[in-house]
């Protein structure tokens, strides 16, 4: 099965503190993928340093055979866990800047942005200034411009926050719209239902190691068949506190 | 440089669409057009005033130690004369209201002082007394003498002075005016975009959309789109605002009492213009790349906010340092001053409008400037780069240039 991510002995750090260390793993063409961990185990670093945003202190991070970059050719469509999008400007000002930045026609921007507006139910909401929206809303402004431009590789960084169970429900929907399409996804996620329901393997980051990683059917059986949730309880339930993500 | 069109065109139509950029463009404008009306409806009531100073319906009366007032002028503009030994009276008679007006000159109008008492009118128009007893004293003191000492004294003589620079006519005065045009724009650009660019990455930061950016668009397309775009709407506030200015000079330049621009007879020196529009250009790619920088390294627009004072100290600093320009253009000081990439704007401008400005060392200038721009537009890369998701603390220069 082709590799579309490779992560091969990554190491990283914030001064004197290791956040990653020689975590190797990839995800498969066309599949999809959980990386899941507590808060502070490394999930949005692990992201970041793929994507270019961080550099590594070692090791390599690939995706389609060499390090992430906004001209290497691939249609990314990222998610991330800071969320925000320009807040004084119209919805569909906005969506069409990403869709252009992504590569499409004005035409083509507008068609797909106010496709999506339909779908979400904001079509009525398209001239709108962001900041009128409702942080759900605005949720869904970002989600639509993350699928813009029919992404192969989705990375979706703690989608659901934020989301009521309807909306989580749409978002799921989308995912599945996405993965039928062939399009890889990478779901950064603490939702183990979602999980379950979307997920074909999984890796669960502890102190910035894999602590489980392998298809959700061997991860469970590995755990004696306990569910995702109680697998996840049984690595991070000694944690009495949390930390920032990193 | 994929997509640095659509950065240009997002950018540029955002901030047109902003409030704030119109009430900036046009608010000079509309400050030169109020400025314009008063003074137009001051002259127009000062000599309104001088003119009907013979309608003036009120009733005063004038006494006079100096001599120097003339009774036939007093006669005409509707006063009357009177003893000064009644002086008291008369102005018993303003206190009591059966007098408007009681007019005093004393015998020394040099050390003395010429009084005048008036009953209300009103706060604008109980200047009228003031302006009577002004308008007869002056023309008491203009019919006594001749035309060509009338002048005199009024200044109103013209003097054609002609100087010569290398055997050739040469007015330093009107030399300066076409280079003096790019220190102007210069100064008006960075006073009203200074700001703007220091805001225009913090914005990315604080509405936390820089990691979507990020992965979407080159950092290094992102900037210079931005810079760009930032020189485009420059032009364009500059557009707005010296079209309707010289739209007002043409129309009403004779009303305002403004002086008659004769451009044909300013000399063109090709030289010092090109000169100029290298520092300009230089200058404010050096400024626009500076601000970008440091609005890219904190994390919010208040502390950005912080730094613009410190850019703006180091670009207009040296116009305290001014007078030196023009007195000793070859101090080290303004050779420094002039040199040193962060401070030569204003002195190389300024300078090179003053006609003091070495050749060599005005395209030393420009060459620091440029190198300068281009070195700090690249640290701003860097900086959007690497302090993208610094979100709530500044970048230290250690961390900008350690990182690969």
């Amino acid at each position: 099965m082709t590799q579309i991510i490779q992560i091969k002995d990554f190491s990283m750090g914030f001064g004197d503190v290791t956040v990653i260390k020689d975590l190797s793993f990839h995800v498969n063409k066309g599949e999809t993928f959980g990386l899941l961990g507590s808060n502070g185990s490394g999930k949005t670093t692990t992201i970041r340093a793929l994507l270019g945003i961080y550099p590594p202190r070692s090791g390599e991070l690939l995706i389609s055979g060499k390090p992430y970059s906004v001209s290497g050719g691939v249609r990314l469509g990222y998610l991330p866990e800071e969320r925000g999008l320009y807040k004084k400007e119209p919805v569909i000002d906005t969506m069409l800047y990403f869709g252009q930045l992504k590569g499409l026609t004005r035409e083509r921007a507008y068609s797909e942005a106010m496709a999506f507006l339909e779908r979400v139910g904001l079509a009525d909401k398209a001239k709108t200034r962001l900041d009128k929206l409702s942080g759900g809303q605005q949720q869904k402004v970002q989600l639509g411009i993350t699928i813009m431009a029919d992404p192969e590789l989705l990375i979706l960084d703690e989608p659901t926050k934020g989301f009521d169970p309807v909306n989580r429900r749409l978002l799921m929907n989308i995912i599945e719209d996405h993965q039928k399409k062939g399009a890889t996804v990478v779901l950064v996620t603490h939702q183990m239902e979602e999980v379950e329901r979307l997920c074909d393997r999984i890796i669960l980051l502890k102190d910035g190691a894999a602590a489980a990683y392998g298809t959700v059917k061997e991860v469970r059986e590995k755990h004696g068949g306990k569910s995702l949730d109680d697998i996840f309880i049984s690595i991070y339930g000694d944690e009495d506190k949390g930390g920032d993500n990193a | 440089m994929h997509n640095l069109g659509t950065v240009i065109r997002f950018e540029i139509t955002r901030t047109l669409k902003k409030k704030t950029f119109w009430i900036m463009a046009l608010g000079f404008p509309l400050i030169f057009a109020v400025v314009g009306c008063i003074i137009y409806f001051s002259h127009r009531a000062t000599d309104d005033a001088s003119k009907n100073l013979d309608q003036q319906k009120f009733s005063f009366v004038v006494s006079d130690e100096s001599k120097a007032i003339k009774p036939v002028i007093v006669t005409a503009t509707g006063g009357k004369m009177d003893d000064p030994a009644h002086k008291q009276q008369d102005i018993d008679a303003v206190k009591n209201g059966s007098l408007d007006g009681y007019i005093f000159y004393p015998a020394d109008l040099v050390h003395g002082t010429v009084e005048v008492y008036g009953k209300n009118v009103d706060i604008f128009n109980n200047s009228r007394y003031s302006s009577v007893a002004q308008a007869i004293l002056s023309l008491s003191a203009s019919s006594a003498v001749s035309p060509n000492v009338k002048a005199a004294l009024a200044g109103n003589t013209s003097i054609n002075f002609t100087s010569y620079r290398d055997g050739a006519v040469y007015d330093p005065i009107k030399r300066a005016i076409l280079p003096a045009v790019f220190l102007v724009m210069f100064y008006f650009l960075i006073a009203f975009f200074g700001n703007q660019m220091l805001t225009s990455t913090t914005e990315e930061k604080e509405n936390r959309v820089i990691e979507m950016l990020l992965t979407t668009v080159e950092a290094r397309t992102l900037i210079i789109g931005k810079i760009l775009s930032l020189i485009m709407l420059s032009i364009i506030q500059g557009l707005i605002v010296i079209i309707p200015v010289i739209v007002g000079y043409l129309l009403f330049h004779d009303k305002l009492n403004l002086p008659n621009l004769d451009l044909s007879s300013l000399p063109v020196d090709w030289g010092a213009i090109g000169i100029g529009f290298g520092v300009f250009a230089a200058s404010f790619l050096l400024f626009t790349g500076l601000l970008v920088a440091i609005g890219a390294a904190v994390p919010t627009a208040k502390e950005a906010g912080g730094f613009f004072g410190i850019v703006m100290v180091l670009i207009f600093g040296p116009l305290y340092a001014a007078s030196l320009f023009v007195s000793a253009p070859h101090n080290p000081f303004v050779t420094f001053l002039s040199l040193f990439p962060f401070t030569a704007p204003i002195p190389l401008l300024l300078r090179n409008a003053l006609g003091n400005l070495d050749v060599w060392q005005a395209l030393l200038g420009i060459a620091i400037l440029f190198v300068t721009a281009v070195i700090v537009m690249s640290v701003a890369v860097r900086v959007f780069r690497f302090g993208a998701l610094e979100y709530s603390r500044k970048l230290s220069l250690r961390e900008i240039f350690s990182r690969k």
